[in-house]
C-alpha cells in the first residue's frame, strides 16, 4: 500500500479555548472515476477515490462525509470546529479499495 | 431460384442488423460511473420527495468560469445559530451534468460552530453547481449557480 501525504492545517495558528476555528484536511490522493483513460496505454484507469472522511475530536466524531468520484484529485476539506479543551483531531478516511488513512494533530488552546 | 436469393439475402442482412447494435455498443461505449445518478433523482432520494425552497440563507460560492474543470473550488455557507436545537444538518453538494451527480454529502453537528464546507470538485463540462440543504427541524433548502467550463475535467 502507498504512503499517502497529508495534512491538517488550523486557521488562525493561535487559538483560544471556546473558540470557533476553520480546519482543512489535505490528502494526496489519485481519485481516480473510473472513467478516464491512460494516454499512453489508452486503458481504463480502474476506480480508486476516496468514500468516507471522518473529523473525530477527543474520541468525538464532529464531522462525517460521504464523498463520491467527483471530488478533485489531491481534494481538500475544509469546515469550522470549536475548540473545547486540550485533545487530539483525529482526521480518517478510507477509500473504495479498502485503504484507510489517519492523520492526528493536536489541539493545544492558548489562554 | 429468383424466390430463393432472395430469402438467402433477406437472412443475412437480418443477421447483420442485429449483430450491429450489439458491436458498436460494445466498441464505444462510454464507461458508466457504477454509482451513476442524474441530478433530480439525487435531490429525490437526499429529500425523500420534499422538494427543497431556494433561500438566500444558503450561500453558494462558485467561479462563473471556470478555466480548469477538473478543480472547480465550492464553498457552501450556511446562515444558522449552530446550536443543539437549530443546526444545519447536513450540506450536499451536487452537480446537473456529472455521471454522478452527487459531489459529497458532508453531515455536520453542533460541533462544528458554524456550518460552512469547502472543497474542490471536478465538472465534465459547463453545468450547474448545487448545495442542498438540510435542517435540523426537517427543512431542505438549495441554492444553486452555473458554472462555465472550458476545459472538462472528467475522461
Amino acid at each position: 500500500m502507498e504512503k499517502r501525504k497529508s495534512l491538517i492545517k488550523i486557521k488562525p495558528k493561535r487559538y483560544k479555548d471556546g473558540e470557533i476555528v476553520k480546519v482543512s484536511f489535505m490528502v494526496m490522493h489519485p481519485m481516480h472515476t473510473g472513467m478516464g483513460k491512460d494516454k499512453k496505454t489508452k486503458k481504463l484507469i480502474p476506480a480508486k477515490y476516496i468514500n468516507s472522511v471522518k473529523f473525530i475530536y477527543n474520541g468525538k466524531e464532529i464531522t462525517n462525509m460521504k464523498v463520491w468520484e467527483s471530488l478533485s484529485v489531491n481534494p481538500v476539506f475544509t469546515t469550522y470546529m470549536k475548540i473545547n479543551g486540550k485533545g487530539k483531531l483525529t482526521v480518517k478516511y478510507t477509500d473504495n479499495t479498502g485503504e484507510v488513512h489517519e492523520k492526528t494533530k493536536k489541539i493545544k488552546p492558548k489562554g | 431460384m429468383q424466390r430463393r436469393d432472395f430469402f438467402k439475402k433477406l437472412g443475412t442482412a437480418a443477421a447483420v442488423t442485429a449483430v450491429m447494435p450489439a458491436m458498436s455498443f460494445a466498441g464505444d461505449a462510454k464507461p458508466v460511473s457504477p454509482n451513476k445518478m442524474d441530478y433530480n433523482t439525487a435531490i429525490k432520494t437526499i429529500t425523500g420527495g420534499k422538494t427543497p425552497k431556494v433561500s438566500k440563507k444558503v450561500k453558494l460560492k462558485v467561479p462563473e468560469i471556470a478555466e480548469n474543470g477538473a478543480v472547480v473550488p465550492v464553498t457552501v455557507e450556511v446562515d444558522s445559530p449552530m446550536t443543539e436545537s437549530n443546526y444545519v444538518k447536513a450540506i450536499h453538494i451536487l452537480t446537473s451534468k456529472n455521471s454522478n451527480a452527487r459531489a459529497i454529502d458532508v453531515f455536520l453537528t453542533p460541533a462544528n460552530g458554524k456550518a460552512m464546507f469547502s472543497t474542490r470538485i471536478k465538472l465534465g463540462g459547463t453545468q450547474e453547481v448545487a448545495g442542498l440543504v438540510e435542517l435540523s427541524n426537517g427543512d431542505f433548502l438549495i441554492a444553486s449557480q452555473s458554472v462555465k467550463v472550458t476545459i472538462g475535467g472528467c475522461g
